[in-house]
């Protein structure tokens, strides 16, 4: 074997950890700042907030009171970027020099806010053409409208950045609040990768100006509605797609939720990716093509998979995988051999993902939420067996936590 | 190492040891051809859907599983003025598996398979391949008309191109060529590309020269590549008719955002100028998020949320792309004019130039990065050399350059193009 990824890591007394990971040969270095809050966190013991607030803060960030933070890193020679998940916010930046000055831009990023009611205002029409810009999109379009299925009324189902609407609501000060709330040095992590001095970082982030709060953080997990009956829509589309989910309610956490994800990725592909019977079934029958494909998500308290892809007849295809997506069915297909298959692929996915900084980065500060060391991925693949699959799918592969959505072209 | 197999056949391996993976990459090129691109593309999907020893998709997969997750990718580019199909595998480095020894062997052997052992009933590809990857292309083309950005683009294209016949149809292919597309045409199509076109082979990773070199002739590829190629000759589109009448189409459409694409061909610059001036313009004017447009049309003017453009050195065109509200389409365009003309005049600052001149360095050094900079770096060298700059070249170029130098360039822009697509409520 050759060298194998290693990595520095310290959570300070405030509770921010730091992570460094050297990477041989590679020029660059690549950090992320990841806070534990995304879009769904929108509900609070007091109220509600607006949907998109969360992602507004990570556009608004940017600002400072004489200048933007994207200049600073271009000073120092970095692109930079964020972006919004459902339950995390991400800020990161790519540099081949200064990677100390560009750690503290990055710093100075999440820990100092300066939110007007001017530059509030100017950054509602950018979000909201960036809104528009995606209503445009059918795949994005029934994402929204399957999760709408599957958490009904929930902020899952609700746009990343907001609607039109909510835009109007979000202000400095709710902004302010929001950001104060979450933003803590306990709800975030730092992870560093390329050729970088630890100790050097650990004195940046040390002396840097983070706000703490006396109080622990408070995470609300949203209690969820039955799942909704299906739906259809009329969308100015040239073909149909079609959307199956499957809502998985548990109690599971941190280190074992990330396993069950990964073991339920092992199910549907053994399922319905492309070297199964159903894949090829699919694709004679001429309900797919190769758009078609699955996502499972496993974060905080949501846990769901969506299968989806355009095709020429939504209601065949919905009726396929309702007979099909089964327990009885998965006994079948899962042979000796096709265990070890799906096991080496996901070994080598994740050797696959170890060549690019940005991908090691991403992964380590998300799964820090979730007690789970990237580098040590490997070895959960490598713990699961062929019975844990068994024993998963039966539970979730089920007749009363399924439903879809199809987008017609209008007028069809 | 770099080596000559046949005429018009190269092999370049490229040592690397950084990377996780291993990634073999066989472009086969020949000019464009409006005829031939559909069939091209939808060659790449039928040969990479089964081949005579995994004769269907499943088994292709379940051999890629096998193989630790190995990725097979077939598909057609642009390139030049050539029409490139490429095959390639990428697979886990077997230094970090337990169990790989034969991984370089038997990712070489199954590209072999997609490649040159094909699917065959009597002179036809296996029907249920070919109907299957018909529909699906078919499929797939249709999509397109819902992705409003390649829409644009590709509305765009047509106008830049539209006195050269074989770039009207796209890349990926036209519908109705693929219509019209038969299994005995394709076999065909595929008979001369395996015969005649130039072929370049990469590898790039842990590999050692030797060694592969032996797998490669213990191989099928020994056989199959022993026969001299036709040449190629590269051709520049010249844009003349465009600068002096551009060309403009407006079409509307039920959406919620507008798209508007803009074309100028770069042309008459001095010579002397450094040859990396037209990219710093680009940046400066929307390379990224310093730029003119990023900063006058979205931070500013709050009219858009994606605004860029980006420079094409082969072409030697800059392209300008926007997404925003119908009745924002007239601002956005003169905002756009006068951030040209901000250029044009040498309004921009030193320090503008300096991010630019910066950021072309950073990209450089970050590109080795990945492992397909290595693959057309090689590519680029086999074929077109010209384009090439050393690094002490690159350092030079950039050294030299001066405001004058990206004042030009805007001074000789000419609009040439101009699509809109106008989402229209209802």
């Amino acid at each position: 074997m050759t060298d194998k990824l290693e990595k520095q890591i310290k959570k300070l007394d405030n509770g921010f950890q730091i992570s460094v990971v050297p990477l041989a040969g590679y020029n660059q270095v690549y950090g992320v700042a990841m806070a534990n809050f995304g879009s769904v966190d929108t509900r609070k013991k007091d109220g509600v907030l607006p949907s998109g607030i969360a992602h507004f803060i990570e556009h608004k960030l940017f600002a400072k009171p004489d200048y933007d933070v994207s200049e600073k890193f271009a000073k120092y020679g970095a692109n930079s970027n964020a972006y919004t998940s459902y339950t995390k916010t991400a800020y990161l930046f790519q540099t081949l020099e200064n990677p100390y000055d560009n750690l503290e831009v990055l710093l100075d990023l999440i820990q100092n806010p300066y939110f007007t009611d001017k530059n509030v205002a100017s950054e509602r029409g950018i979000i909201d053409q960036e809104i528009q810009m995606y209503l445009d999109m059918p795949e994005f379009v029934l994402d929204e409208r399957i999760l709408g299925q599957l958490y009904p009324n929930d902020p899952i189902s609700e746009d990343i950045a907001g609607s039109t609407q909510s835009l109007q609501t979000i202000n400095r000060a709710n902004l302010l609040q929001t950001y104060q709330e979450n933003y803590r040095p306990d709800n975030m992590n730092l992870v560093l990768v390329g050729d970088v001095d630890f100790e050097k970082v650990e004195s940046i982030v040390e002396n840097s100006n983070f706000h703490t709060l006396e109080t622990p953080i408070e995470k609300t997990f949203n209690d969820f509605e039955p799942i909704g009956q299906g739906g259809q829509d009329e969308m100015d589309i040239s073909q149909a797609r079609a959307a199956y989910g499957i809502r998985i309610d548990t109690d599971l956490t941190g280190a074992e939720l990330v396993e069950k994800q990964f073991e339920m990725n092992m199910v549907m592909e053994t399922l319905i990716g492309e070297s199964s019977e159903n894949y090829q079934e699919m694709s004679k029958l001429d309900l797919i093509d190769d758009s078609f494909s699955y996502n499972v998500v496993a974060e905080n308290n949501y846990c769901f998979i969506i299968v989806s892809g355009s095709t020429n007849d939504p209601d065949k295809f919905q009726d396929y995988l309702r007979n099909h997506l089964s327990f009885e069915n998965f006994k079948n297909v899962l042979t000796d051999d096709k265990f070890e298959r799906i096991k080496r692929d996901a070994i080598g996915a994740y050797l696959f993902a170890q060549n690019s900084p940005e991908a090691i980065a991403n992964q380590m500060a998300e799964l820090y939420f979730y007690d789970v060391d990237y580098l040590q991925l490997i070895h959960m693949i490598d713990s699961i067996h062929k019975e844990n699959l068994l024993e998963i799918s039966e539970k979730f592969l089920r007749d009363d936590n399924r439903t879809y959505y199809n987008l017609i072209p209008s007028g069809k | 190492m770099r080596k000559t197999l046949a005429k018009n056949i190269f092999l370049n391996i490229t040592p690397i040891k950084k990377f996780r993976t291993i990634k073999i990459q066989m472009d086969f090129l020949r000019p464009l051809d409006k005829e031939e691109t559909t069939s091209r593309r939808l060659l790449a999907n039928v040969l990479s859907n089964s081949t005579k020893d995994y004769p269907s998709f499943r088994a292709i997969n379940d051999r890629e599983m096998e193989l630790y997750g190995s990725e097979i990718n077939v598909f057609t580019r642009n390139l030049l003025n050539f029409n490139d199909l490429a095959f390639s595998v990428e697979f886990a480095d077997p230094s970090f598996l337990i169990n790989g020894k034969t991984q370089i062997k038997d990712n070489l052997d199954l590209l072999g398979e997609i490649i040159f052992k094909p699917n065959l009933n009597g002179n036809k590809f296996d029907e249920t391949s070919f109907d299957t990857e018909k529909r699906n292309l078919m499929s797939n083309l249709v999509s397109i008309q819902d992705n409003q950005d390649l829409v644009s683009s590709l509305g765009l294209a047509k106008l830049i191109y539209r006195n050269d016949p074989n770039r009207q149809v796209p890349i990926f292919g036209g519908i109705e060529q693929l219509k019209g597309l038969t299994n005995e045409e394709l076999l065909k199509s595929y008979q001369d590309v395996i015969k005649n076109d130039t072929v370049v082979i990469n590898v790039v990773g842990n590999v050692d020269e030797t060694e592969f070199l032996k797998e490669l002739n213990d191989s099928i590829f020994y056989n199959e590549l022993q026969n001299d190629r036709n040449d190629l000759k590269i051709s520049f589109d010249k844009f003349d008719d465009l600068i002096a009448q551009p060309a403009l189409q407006i079409d509307h459409k039920k959406l919620n955002q507008s798209r508007i694409a803009l074309a100028y061909a770069t042309e008459g610059v001095s010579k002397d100028f450094s040859r990396l001036a037209p990219q710093v313009m680009n940046l400066i004017l929307g390379g990224d998020d310093q730029s003119q447009l990023f900063l006058q049309v979205r931070e500013k003017n709050s009219l858009a949320y994606s605004v860029s453009s980006s420079y094409q050195p082969i072409s030697h065109l800059v392209t300008i792309q926007a997404g925003l509200d119908s009745d924002s389409v007239d601002k956005a365009l003169d905002l756009i004019n006068k951030q040209i003309e901000y250029i044009r005049e040498g309004k921009f600052t030193d320090a503008q130039v300096d991010h630019a001149q910066k950021v072309m360095l950073t990209r450089r050094k970050i590109s080795p990065d990945s492992i397909q900079h290595y693959i057309m770096r090689n590519i680029w060298e086999t074929i077109y050399p010209k384009t090439l700059l050393t690094d002490e070249q690159f350092d030079d170029e950039l050294r030299i350059l001066d405001k004058k130098h990206v004042a030009s360039v805007a001074e000789h822009m000419h609009a040439i193009a101009k699509y809109e697509l106008i989402g229209d409520s209802e």
